[in-house]
């Protein structure tokens, strides 16, 4: 975040705990792409995703009071999302029962690897188990480090650095990339799955 | 290349896929509405929310006066009857007082009236 939009921030938060909702709406607008993406990646559904973000701003909404920078608001917001994300694939064991049939289809019928692995590596993330794929998103979307993501998660680093490790020792075996096509050129399509494979961690 | 640039080179092409592949999107148009629709439906309902604790206040208040209120008149009827209590014993004593100064003086006026004791009557 540059310099004028944090300062933007700290005004928007600051008017929009005073009880100004018009400030309000413009933090949502702010953060949405954020919260959105987080929930999208950890659910794999996009009313769902939606469903959930809108309950996070709705609790931003009401923990205005508590918060006390923008870097504290970020912090907060990832923290409630994936949390509540984490929860609700626990109550609703999605992850265990997520086929990657489709990904696997599209990808011998592609030419295009990018995309088409794009997609595949989404699939394999929705068999991580919650922590571990909470995890990977936050290192790779929001670009978080270990210390940070041990915070958000409530977890240790040393914990973090495995779920790391070991989601991408599994991932890389799962995709089969080979070391000299990093390029995304290489037409090499995905190594399928093993069958009852699952990337628990 | 060793097992390890291997290894590395691996995972550095695995994490760039990742970075893209995990490239944040944008909502549905309607999202900010939604949230801002969901925050004017709760505000009437937070809104009614002091009116509770103000009337429960009020309530707690109303009745911390009444307990108050009944202590003092319960206080003052108690003063009120100790007093009377001790109004009535000053009269009483002061009726024994009365009673016992007229008897003493009745037993003085009946001795003062008998005749003394004649020795020439006892001597006959």
């Amino acid at each position: 975040m540059s310099g004028d939009e944090a300062c933007t921030s700290r005004a928007l938060l600051a008017r929009a705990t005073a009880g100004d909702t018009a400030a309000f709406g413009a933090l949502v607008r702010m953060h949405q792409r954020s919260v959105y993406s987080l929930a999208l990646r950890m659910l794999s559904d996009r009313h769902q995703a939606e469903d959930l973000a809108q309950d996070v701003f709705l609790q931003l909404y009401r923990s205005l009071a508590a918060l006390e920078s923008e870097d504290h608001l970020s912090f907060w917001l990832r923290r409630v999302t994936m949390h509540r994300a984490i929860d609700r694939l626990r109550r609703e064991r999605r992850y265990a029962a997520m086929p990657l049939a489709d990904a696997e289809i599209v990808a011998s019928d592609s030419a295009d690897a990018d995309p088409i692995l794009e997609r595949r590596l989404r699939g394999l993330l929705e068999e991580l188990a919650p922590a571990a794929r909470a995890v990977i998103v936050l290192r790779y979307q929001e670009d978080l480090d270990p210390v940070e993501i041990g915070r958000t998660l409530k977890m240790s680093v040393n914990t973090v650095k495995s779920h790391l490790k070991r989601s991408l020792a599994l991932l890389r075996a799962a995709l089969a990339v080979p070391g000299s096509g990093a390029g995304g050129g290489s037409p090499t399509p995905p190594r399928p799955l093993p069958s009852g494979h699952r990337l628990l961690i | 290349m060793s097992h390890e640039d291997t290894n590395r080179d691996d995972n550095h092409d695995v994490e760039q896929r990742l970075r893209a592949a995990l490239r944040p999107v944008d909502p549905g148009a309607g999202f900010v509405g939604g949230v801002m629709a969901r925050i004017a439906a709760e505000r009437p309902r937070s809104a009614r929310l002091p009116r509770a604790p103000a009337a429960a206040s009020w309530l707690t208040f109303a009745l911390a006066a009444s307990i108050v209120l009944a202590l003092l008149v319960t206080h003052q009827q108690q003063a009120r009857r100790t007093e009377q209590g001790l109004e009535a014993r000053r009269q009483l004593i002061q009726a024994l007082r009365v009673a016992g100064d007229k008897l003493d003086l009745a037993s003085r006026i009946v001795n003062a009236q008998q005749p003394p004791p004649n020795s020439s009557d006892s001597g006959a």
